[in-house]
């Protein structure tokens, strides 16, 4: 006997109406690389598999301009592989495309999505901290409205999200960050391909006419439970002038902050060093400085 | 239901339940026992092909959803004689397979690759495998069957494949590391 039945979506109203049937436990196929292995797992994971892959829209990567500035807008259904094909994402956000680029190997990338990555909400997803670094916002349909959430809002905690029974995630938006910004992605994995990420640092910074820090932004990823801006170790640099001397204490400072979610953990050992490592690292390159550690 | 789709360039309809894998129907309801299971959890490799000419892992895409789409098997790369084709005689020909389980699999991440640059350097080849696993060949012999697979296809002469199948003794003289 078929576990669940299959139907492919046309359109975003067409999958909407499809995950709202009444009486059918509908789910998602996006990529298909994480819910294939949970319908394995899981028998009774859900009457219908509502596949979205070929819905023409949800793979649109645009630029929109409103009111509120000039924005990317990622559609859910865009593989990693889309993503980083795009000179859009690479020109205005490239440590979305490194990120997406750190995904598993070719064929991961081929099948995975930013939606379902950030739907599915895995502790470890690569394009989590990058989103969230970007003050990335969630587009959601349900069948009587639209919402938007802040990524870092709308995923609450690994696995969770605030997505509506029978809402759809339908794209990915990002305001471009301000001239003279630029942005890095690290990733401390076990090996270069197909690794789970052990730790990930999103950040991204520019300076002032005066050479200050105007602006920081830093999201490590696989560190606290909830992906958030460390806006402690932000204020710390705020209005400061860059030096390695400052990313190092940031690094530190960073310690603390993932700390005071955390508490001591089986892993602190292993992840201070290496965060406090990996977020001066991140922002010696995102403020152009030279690591001395790495050159000696 | 019903899965109606273009397999190796023939048109084909079968009877299959919504709920298995594209790797599974491949093997057990068309008896196509090129495409290999191993790890079933999208980690290995082994059981990639080409669906629209993308590489993926047969084993993480449900059967239905090759519906009305084109898949590319390794039954479906050979020479225009039936034999290997010039990607699969350079494998032979450098030593790159051992115990051959991964082999269909690389064959496919290479077309893939080779399909998009015929241009590849060393390390886009070894991206380009990387979602490969191969515990035999430590790689080595398999980048470089790729790498002079691209190098003969740039001078034309992949479009006139005229290698017999039979190996050339070019491969007697490989010494295995």
């Amino acid at each position: 006997m078929e576990r669940f039945s299959y139907v492919r979506a046309e359109s975003i109203p067409h999958a909407v109406t499809l995950l709202n049937a009444p009486g059918v436990r509908s789910r998602v196929l996006a990529g298909g690389t994480d819910l294939v292995l949970l319908a394995r797992e899981q028998r009774n994971l859900c009457d219908r598999v509502v596949d979205i892959t070929l819905v023409p829209e949800l793979h649109e990567i645009r630029r929109v301009t409103n009111g509120a500035g000039d924005h990317v807008q990622i559609g859910a259904g865009a593989t990693f592989s889309e993503i980083v094909a795009s000179a859009l994402v690479r020109e205005t956000a490239p440590l979305l495309s490194d990120a997406c680029h750190s995904v598993g190997a070719t064929q991961i990338r081929n099948m995975g999505t930013l939606g379902g990555n950030v739907a599915n909400a895995a502790a470890c997803a690569d394009s989590l901290p990058a989103l969230v670094c970007l003050d990335a916002v969630a587009h959601v349909v349900t069948p009587t409205e639209e919402l938007a959430w802040p990524v870092a809002d709308f995923v609450t905690r690994p696995n969770r999200t605030q997505l509506p029974p029978g809402g759809l995630l339908t794209a990915l938006s990002y305001l471009v960050p301000a001239r003279g910004s630029r942005g890095v992605f690290l990733k401390l994995g076990r090996r270069n391909a197909m690794a789970i990420s052990r730790l990930t640092v999103a950040a991204l910074g520019r300076l002032d006419g005066q050479g200050r820090i105007a602006e920081v932004r830093i999201a490590p990823g696989s560190a606290t439970p909830h992906i958030h801006r460390f806006s402690q170790t932000e204020a710390h640099m705020l209005g400061q002038a860059p030096s390695v001397a400052l990313c190092q204490e940031a690094g530190q400072a960073a310690v603390a902050e993932m700390l005071e979610v955390t508490g001591k953990r089986w892993s602190s050992e292993f992840k201070e060093p290496a965060l406090q490592a990996m977020v001066a690292r991140a922002l010696m390159s995102v403020f152009n400085l030279a690591d001395e550690e790495q050159l000696a | 239901m019903k899965i109606e789709f273009t397999l190796n360039g023939h048109p084909i309809s079968v009877e299959a339940p919504a709920d298995i894998s594209l790797l599974h129907l491949l093997r057990d309801h068309l008896n196509l026992t090129g495409t290999k299971e191993g790890c079933g959890v999208g980690e290995c490799g082994a059981c990639s092909v080409l669906l629209d000419g993308r590489l993926v892992n047969s084993c993480m895409v449900l059967a239905p959803q090759a519906g009305g789409r084109e898949v590319v098997t390794i039954e479906g790369i050979r020479g225009p004689d039936g034999g290997p084709n010039d990607l699969q005689q350079n494998f032979i020909d450098y030593g790159a397979v051992q115990c051959g389980y991964c082999i269909p699999g690389m064959i496919l991440a290479g077309e893939a690759l080779l399909a998009k640059t015929l241009t590849p350097d060393r390390a886009e080849i070894r991206e380009a495998i990387a979602g490969n696993l191969c515990r035999c060949t430590g790689y080595q012999q398999i980048v470089d069957a790729i790498e002079v697979t691209a190098a003969d296809r740039r001078k034309g002469a992949g479009a006139t494949d005229t290698r017999s199948p039979i190996p050339s003794p070019r491969s007697q003289e490989v010494t295995h590391g």
